[in-house]
């Protein structure tokens, strides 16, 4: 790797004219460049024609995610035989942890992005903006995984963080602004402690790149640069804590989901945090394994405290979409442990969790979003628990399908996050983290409280209205979406075995 | 098909439950009772074509699920999960058969149909995974059953049945996975399967022990053993007849199930130094909770506290680690389900004629409904275990076989089931015999044709495994011998050895180690 760091040094100080290009490897950048090409499109579509409708944005997006999905299933091909691919003046690296977190990206991004196509109309959705802001923000997660060069990481981190803050304020409500000016607070504070961390990193390495700055730290010898880690660790456990809504840096998450549009939500509620968790296990992983011990124990603490505090919290919402945000929350803690834990095992395990997991919370937030009503009168609240009273007399597939989606979140078996949280707590096991693991168990039965509450109101009160409501904002498209969350979620049991197999595979190649 | 019948047993309800969304809601009872019996059939069949000779066991099917994991699709039956499928069928059966007309009564036969996918799911499941799968998947129609039809603290009952069960089984399924590890730092390969948990010895009894905590935890929740009892009356007070029929009948069988498929002969160590404590708590259970009973005024709630009380002789016999004391709580599992079954529909059909369940508001019912109360004084004497009546059997074998090993318990046990025909006598009496006091029972109409159709046959099982039970017992008996021998076997202290006898010891002479 010393050898990368002198040509990366030598090709920037030679004159550009002389860098060939195949040396770049301009492979690793394909899939970014797709997306970002493919938003500067709509951006021209809408120059040349204004006021197109939302289904040809919707589209185009849809049609960009899967050339981008070829265009990384490539780099899989690529890499499964020649082994991790560095590029782009070696800032990029394309190993097994990025195609699989890319991949894992691009799908939740299609899943999500078909839910512009309600039946009210939003006008957020009326801005070609959205769309390309859309894209531009995908981009912004596929660099932040497919680097281990921390002033990638904060560019593609900022790129997608900013594209998303004006995609919540663009919500129409006086909520949604709150919401963003609470993200953005929360994210510059991020920001900083993250510029903080990388930048004593770097002055205890003179490296940016994570492998040289692994490398360096054993050079240097741990116990002589033991303060200097211990202040980049609290710094970037700051920063990434704010990100993952990790107890105590979480206060944002309810008031952000709620301000956002439940389709947004829930995006939050996957995709970043996908990315999050990539960067921290790249991060944390080195770290702990230089033998800076403070971080496991600080870890360990984060990740009990945010599972448990988290599911104590969501006990007494009365929104539905609060206590969604709150059980968000305890399910990051959950698969955080994967990184404390920092075994292969555990590792494989967060990917199938989030895998599992993208296809029921977006069941569950699809769900709230088909019922979002443009006014409500008598309450500040869009989606109380009472709302949903006697869901099963009026309305019963829906209420079917989303107690489907609550037992899973609960991790009822055969559901989908079942097999997640059994592979999870295995890996505990395996890691001889019993405590752990009998914590993990014990917070999903306290979880199951908030969660069987929803089907308590649904399928044993009387109904409250004609239920004409929890549809209300239904399309073909919206119940589409709906039916293969559903879907997906019955017969996890049918896929678990190759995308863990899959999953598995690439985690294991890239060394994890 | 016999290949397949554990298949077909387990997925007939769910796709006929499915199916029948589509069935005319007139009509759904009738459809419901082709399903059930239909399925009774199979698992008739399945007795039919069981190899009675050969103790271990059989029709297995196994397929992979999760390979990596070691999670398998593995189906198996033995003479001890044999007859406790066919009393799931039968009971399922004669439940929705003896089910009176109930509002959205669609809803409620296909939730019964899923719920015995998932009954008959847990008894043949080898595959902890696959065992667990079912056992909670159990709770999600119970918790609609209960929340849905149940009386108006339905929804605390409901809440409170499931999130009960569910944490003690979380706790189990951490206990499950810590042996699959186990199994994989023996053999670098992950495994779930019962068959091979089977092959390994748990050397470090600290670790037994607490594994067998863990099991203890889940199982315990659900039989329900005393002080873990509470959820129990409330969810049969609560549920309506056919819920507590088959919660009484069958769910809490899963947990005794439970000790004799997983904890006996996985811990047999543990299970020597746990033998007296869960004994004195089976006791306590026993004697407290027919106490409970006889103070109770609702006729549900004596039979609900007497269901939880014979509970107690079940474990008792369980954890006799005999073969008289296993085979015969096996045996009492059925005559249980079949009893208290009948006792909760008998108690079903009153409550359907006068809408209340408190014995004060009965009384000299045995004129009026003469067919009614002949059958409910047999399945009385059934519950008490009078000889010639299939509780007889069960109970008598569970004290035999815990006589041999503590006979000062034994005795507390049997005078517990003495207390226990004191109060179903007096509640028999308080509600059956002396004049009619109540107007409003002058002119109740006695049992019609489908509550005849119902309860005769179950009548005429009491009398007949009572008179002659060894068509059952005998292949239980084959099973549990194997079972014994192996725990005889497998256990690593010499104190367990000396406790746990060795019933094949003869045919195996020389293996024993």
């Amino acid at each position: 790797m010393n050898a990368s760091t002198q040509t990366l040094l030598s090709t920037l100080l030679e004159p550009l004219s002389s860098v060939s290009f195949a040396s770049l490897n301009m492979g690793t950048l394909t899939p970014m460049l797709i997306v970002i090409a493919g938003a500067l499109g709509i951006l021209a579509i809408d120059l040349i024609k204004a006021n197109m409708d939302k289904t040809l944005y919707v589209m185009i997006s849809i049609l960009v995610l899967v050339i981008d999905f070829i265009a990384v299933m490539g780099m899989s091909d690529v890499i499964s035989v020649m082994g991790a691919q560095r590029g782009f003046f070696d800032v990029m690296l394309i190993d097994g942890l990025a195609i699989l977190s890319q991949l894992i990206i691009i799908v939740a991004s299609m899943l999500f992005i078909p839910l512009a196509l309600t039946g009210k109309r939003f006008h957020e959705f009326a801005y070609p903006e959205f769309f390309a802001l859309f894209l531009f923000m995908i981009a912004g997660f596929q660099f932040m995984v497919a680097t281990d060069n921390l002033i990638l990481i904060f560019v593609g981190l900022e790129t997608s963080s900013l594209a998303l803050y004006t995609m919540i304020a663009m919500h129409n409500r006086k909520k949604s602004f709150e919401a963003a000016i609470k993200y953005f607070t929360m994210g510059a504070l991020a920001a900083g402690f993250y510029a903080f961390g990388a930048m004593v990193l770097y002055a205890v390495s003179g490296s940016v790149e994570l492998a040289v700055i692994g490398e360096k730290i054993s050079q240097a010898g741990v116990e002589n640069i033991y303060m200097y880690l211990l202040v980049a660790s609290a710094f970037m456990l700051g920063a990434f804590g704010l990100k993952l809504s990790l107890v105590p840096f979480h206060t944002w998450t309810p008031d952000v989901y709620e301000g956002s549009s439940a389709a947004l939500a829930g995006y939050m509620s996957i995709v970043p945090k996908i990315a999050g968790f990539v960067v921290a296990m790249r991060l944390f992983e080195l770290l702990t394994q230089s033998g800076v011990i403070w971080l496991d124990y600080v870890l360990f603490t984060v990740v009990v405290v945010t599972l448990t505090a988290a599911n104590i919290w969501a006990l007494v919402q009365t929104d539905v979409k609060r206590m969604l945000a709150y059980s968000s929350i305890s399910h990051a803690g959950f698969v955080m442990a994967a990184i404390y834990l920092g075994t292969t095992q555990a590792n494989s395990a967060l990917f199938l969790y989030w895998i599992l997991f993208i296809f029921t919370n977006l069941g569950a937030f699809t769900m709230l979003w088909v019922s979002r009503q443009k006014k409500v009168a008598e309450t500040s609240e869009d989606h109380p628990f009472s709302k949903f009273s006697g869901m099963i007399k009026t309305t019963p597939i829906a209420a079917v399908s989303m107690a489907i989606f609550m037992l899973s979140l609960a991790g009822v078996p055969p559901f989908a996050l079942f097999w997640g949280k059994i592979y999870m707590i295995g890996s505990a096991i395996q890691a001889n983290e019993l405590a752990l693991a009998l914590i993990m168990a014990i917070n999903s039965a306290i979880a199951a409280y908030y969660y069987l509450k929803l089907i308590l109101y649904m399928f044993f009160k009387e109904p409250v209205n004609d239920g004409s409501v929890y549809m209300i904002n239904s399309s073909t498209s919206l119940k589409s979406i709906i039916g293969f969350a559903l879907f997906m979620t019955i017969i996890a049991i049918m896929y678990v075995d190759p995308v863990l197999q899959f999953v598995t595979d690439a985690v294991q190649a890239s060394g994890y | 098909m016999m290949d397949h019948i554990l298949s077909f047993l387990v997925f007939f309800p769910l796709v006929a439950g499915i199916l029948g969304f589509i069935v005319n809601k007139d009509s759904i009872r009738a459809y419901g009772l082709s399903v059930a019996a239909i399925e009774l059939f199979a698992s008739l069949a399945l007795w039919f074509n069981f190899d009675m000779s050969h103790s271990g066991i059989q029709f297995v099917e196994q397929a992979s699920i999760v390979s990596a994991f070691g999670i398998n699709y593995f189906l198996g039956v033995d003479g001890i999960s044999l007859f406790i499928i066919i009393m799931t069928t039968f009971m399922t059966f004669i439940a929705l058969l003896g089910l009176s007309e109930t509002p959205r009564i669609k809803n409620l036969i296909i939730t019964v149909l899923v719920l015995e996918m998932t009954m008959v799911g847990v008894f043949v499941a080898l595959d902890a995974i696959l065992f667990y799968l079912f056992w909670e998947l159990s709770l999600v129609p119970m918790l609609y059953i209960i929340g849905a039809w149940g009386g108006p603290k339905r929804i605390y009952a409901s809440i409170k049945f499931f999130l009960y069960t569910f944490t003690g089984s979380l706790i189990m399924l951490v206990g499950m996975i810590y042996i699959a590890h186990m199994y994989y730092t023996l053999t670098g390969q992950w495994s779930f399967s019962l068959m091979d948990w089977y092959t390994m010895t748990f050397y470090d009894l600290n670790v037994q022990f607490w594994l067998f905590m863990a099991f203890f935890v889940g199982f315990a929740i659900k039989v329900p053993m005393f002080p873990f009892h509470t959820w129990l009356p409330y969810a049969h007070g609560q549920a309506p007849t056919i819920g507590s029929v088959i919660l009484a009948a069958v769910l809490l069988k899963m947990g005794t199930y439970g000790f004799v498929r997983f904890s006996l002969p996985l811990f047999p160590d543990a299970s020597v130094m746990m033998m007296m404590p869960i004994a004195v708590i089976s006791v306590i259970m026993i004697i407290y909770t027919a106490m409970v009973a006889y103070a109770q005024e609702d006729i549900k709630q004596v039979v609900a506290y007497s269901s939880v009380s014979h509970m107690g002789v079940i474990v008792l016999g369980t954890f006799a680690l005999n073969v008289e004391g296993i085979s015969g709580s096996i045996f009492l599992m059925l005559s249980h389900g079949i009893v208290s079954g009948a006792l909760f529909m008998l108690v079903g059909v009153i409550y359907d004629r006068r809408h209340t369940k408190l014995m004060s508001e009965f009384g000299g019912l045995a004129s009026v409904m003469p067919a009614y109360a002949t059958i409910f004084g047999v399945m009385l004497m059934a519950s008490v275990g009078l000889p010639l009546t299939i509780g007889f059997v069960g109970e008598f074998l569970s004290l035999l076989g815990f006589y041999k090993v503590s006979a000062p318990m034994t005795v507390f046990a049997g005078t517990a089931i003495i207390v226990g025909a004191i109060y179903m006598l007096s509640a028999y009496k308080k509600a059956f015999f002396g004049p009619v006091t109540n107007p409003e029972n002058a002119h109740l109409s006695d049992l019609n044709g489908t509550e005849k159709w119902a309860l005769i046959p179950l009548v005429l099982v009491v009398a007949w495994l009572g008179v002659y039970p060894k068509p059952v017992l005998g292949p239980i008996d084959h099973s549990v011998k194997a079972l014994v021998q192996f725990m005889h076997d497998n256990a690593v202290t010499e104190k367990a050895k000396a406790i746990i006898p060795a019933p094949l010891a003869d045919a195996n002479k020389g293996e024993d180690n």
